[in-house]
């Protein structure tokens, strides 16, 4: 059975492209949301197995919305993504608790699946 | 003049006191031995008025306070008119015998200015003066002796036109009279008391002591008078202890006269400690110290601008008027110089603080230069940190601009790209794959350069992560090997991490550039209230400090206040220190 994915990036561009990508990459595209808040509802509502989660947002940031999800126990595989560099966030990536880290140009079905197989960081 | 009239008056006092003296010995005795006693110490009041007046009057020849007290000394000698055992001796007295009273009340109305400062307290100097002399006038040829309640008085002047209904008329007016002055006299202290300065207290306090000890005593008599029996039992002793306290209060006047002067004094150390140099602030201090007013601010006034500004050059909010600070502005040819802030009880000062002012106006002028200088470079250090600030600003909003733009287009297109390339056939030839690899390489690269672009233009870890990651990530991105010790981890103000991070990046990329380094050493730690970065280097050395871009950094760290310091000797490597002052 394919994993289930929510995709959270506040481009609308951005999210059908990855929908596209990511369908044909062994996922099942279950949702998106455009913000930090709706992510929550949408990932409590929808209960995929991985959420891939921009870390900029307009309203929370992603950092946040990993907190917000790991309260819950059994929470889905969390991979996140952006434009910029992993270093540009320093060691705040490491300490998230997120499965991973991956630059948003380099997403792909299969990186985000070796970043999962690989279970949470720390 | 004044100065010539104090030795005769000084004789006339002695001269007086002797002829009382003398008067009392020859007078034939079947007075009682207690009026000798009261007698004597009439002289004893006369005297110690005349003294401790002739001192105040020559240390205060501007204020009549002395002369005033003076006259009081003599009218007191006066009294001994009543030993001439004659009838003219005796009406003599009469006539005279309120003068002590009156120049008494009129000394104690007026201090301690000497003179008269309102309206009442004219009104009571010349009521005062007429219940005297032409008072008595008038009980002397309308009252009979026998109406007076006067034993001893001798027969003949008294009442010569008198007729008892007159007699009684005259006593009840005269009543009146004495009584309407006590209480204007009551009403002129305690409205004077109440709206004194601390100053002013100061200076009335002693007065009032005395002052009240006599009322009390004299209350007490009055009261044993009214309880037990009159004469009051040991009045002769009730007597003699109010003649001691009235002996005693020119004391009292002379020490509320010198708190005045005390403060004039102040004036006067005042101007020796403006002869030297002052410190900023420090003229207020002096000031406070002239006017006793600890509160006193002082303002200074910038042309320019229109604006009060404090020492310092920052702008100043002057109180309204009406509470408990008040203003007095000054002025020079007009124009004002500054503002004195002071407690509103100074405002009944005002020669004094006029004084100080005074005084103080030349260094007052040249304090006010200074703020003026002060406030310009105010102004324009606080114009280059906004142009700092603003530059700042400026970066991240271009970072964000590239971030959510261009960067996140060619993201787009990669995805898109690796899209397409997944729906390749796996049958097709091989060129179409290979362009398409081809163009997502270039693409990647693009990326990178766009990424790294935007990392010089703002660094994101710095603001997302603080100091130490985004010079840990520096440090990882270099090219020489770099030692990094961040020796705190708590966030500072976001313009001194971003000063620190550029003079960390600078730096470094000169190491690399320009002075051919093979390692580098970056500390940050904190010192005091500060942030001291040290990047140092094992290069050519040499570096000139006046160039383009360390000359850019000590004008950025200049603008936080800060300090950069590079020490470069050729072929001993470079160091670069910056200290950062954090406080907002």
């Amino acid at each position: 059975m394919r994993p289930t994915l929510l995709i959270v990036d506040d481009h609308a561009g951005f999210r059908s492209l990855a929908r596209r990508l990511f369908s044909s990459g062994g996922f099942d595209v279950i949702g998106e949301a455009a913000d930090g808040h709706s992510a929550v509802t949408a990932a409590r509502r929808l209960r995929p197995d991985v959420v891939l989660l921009d870390i900029q947002l307009p309203d929370i940031d992603g950092f946040e919305v990993l907190t917000r999800l790991r309260d819950r126990s059994a929470g889905p595989a969390v991979v996140l993504t952006s434009t910029r560099d992993r270093t540009d966030y320093g060691e705040r990536v490491d300490r998230s608790g997120a499965h991973g880290f991956i630059p948003k140009a380099e997403l792909s079905g299969a990186a985000v699946l070796g970043v999962i197989g690989s279970g949470p960081m720390r | 003049m004044s100065r010539r009239l104090r030795t005769p008056l000084a004789l006339a006092a002695l001269a007086a006191g002797m002829v009382n003296l003398a008067l009392i010995v020859q007078a034939d005795d079947a007075r009682p031995r207690s009026l000798v006693y009261l007698l004597i110490a009439i002289i004893g009041v006369s005297w110690s008025f005349v003294a401790a007046g002739l001192v105040a009057w020559s240390q205060r020849p501007d204020n009549r306070t002395g002369a005033l007290m003076v006259a009081v000394g003599l009218a007191f000698a006066l009294n001994g008119l009543r030993l001439v055992g004659t009838p003219l001796g005796f009406a003599l007295w009469f006539l005279v015998a309120m003068l002590p009273a009156a120049a008494l009340a009129h000394l104690i109305a007026v201090f301690p200015d000497g003179h008269p400062t309102t309206r009442l307290q004219r009104v009571f100097i010349v009521v005062n003066y007429t219940a005297t002399v032409p008072l008595a006038l008038v009980q002397l040829l309308l009252v009979a002796p026998a109406q007076l309640d006067c034993g001893s008085c001798p027969d003949g002047l008294l009442g010569i036109g008198g007729r008892r209904p007159y007699g009684e008329a005259v006593l009840a007016v005269s009543g009146l009279i004495e009584v309407a002055l006590a209480v204007l006299l009551l009403w002129i202290l305690v409205t004077r008391w109440r709206r004194a300065s601390r100053l002013r207290r100061r200076s009335l306090a002693p007065v009032a002591l005395v002052g009240i000890m006599l009322l009390v005593v004299y209350m007490f008599r009055q009261t044993l008078v009214v309880v037990v029996s009159r004469p009051a039992p040991f009045h002769v002793g009730f007597d003699l202890a109010i003649l001691g306290l009235l002996m005693l209060w020119p004391l009292g006047f002379l020490a509320g006269l010198a708190r005045t002067r005390l403060d004039r004094s102040a004036v006067g150390d005042l101007a020796i400690e403006l002869g030297e140099a002052l410190p900023p602030g420090r003229l207020e201090q002096v000031l406070a110290r002239a006017l006793h007013d600890p509160t006193v601010q002082l303002a200074y006034w910038l042309p320019d601008r229109q604006v009060f500004v404090d020492a310092e050059g920052r702008p100043v909010d002057l109180p309204a008027a009406g509470g408990d600070r008040a203003v007095t502005i000054l002025h020079h040819d007009g124009d004002p110089v500054a503002a004195l802030v002071h407690d509103a009880a100074l405002g009944d000062e005002p020669e004094i603080v006029q004084a100080v002012a005074a005084t103080g106006r030349l260094t007052i002028q040249n304090q006010r230069l200074q703020a003026e200088v002060r406030a310009q470079l105010e102004e324009v250090r606080a114009s280059r940190a906004r142009i700092v600030e603003f530059g700042d600003a400026e970066r991240r909003r271009v970072e964000r601009n590239l971030h959510d733009g261009a960067q996140q287009r060619l993201v787009n297109l990669s995805l898109a790209l690796g899209i397409a390339r997944s729906q390749v056939p796996t049958t097709s030839d091989g060129e179409l794959t290979e362009a398409l690899d081809e163009a997502a390489a270039e693409l990647r690269l693009a990326l990178a350069e766009l990424r790294e672009l935007a990392r010089g233009i703002h660094p994101v870890i710095l603001s997302e992560a603080g100091l130490g990651p985004a010079l840990a990530s520096l440090a990882e991105r270099s090219p020489i090997p770099v030692t990094l010790a961040v020796a705190s981890s708590d966030r500072l103000p976001a313009r001194v991490e971003e000063t620190a991070y550029y003079v960390a990046s600078e730096a470094l990329a000169n190491a690399a550039k320009h002075a051919h380094a093979s390692a580098v050493t970056i500390t940050a730690r904190r010192r005091g209230d500060g942030l001291v970065v040290e990047i140092g280097d094992d290069g050519v050395g040499g570096a000139d400090p006046d160039g383009s871009g360390l000359r850019g950094l000590a004008d950025r760290v200049a603008a936080l206040d800060g300090h950069l310091q590079v020490s470069s000797p050729a072929g001993e490597g470079t160091c670069v220190i910056a200290e950062l002052p954090c406080r907002s």
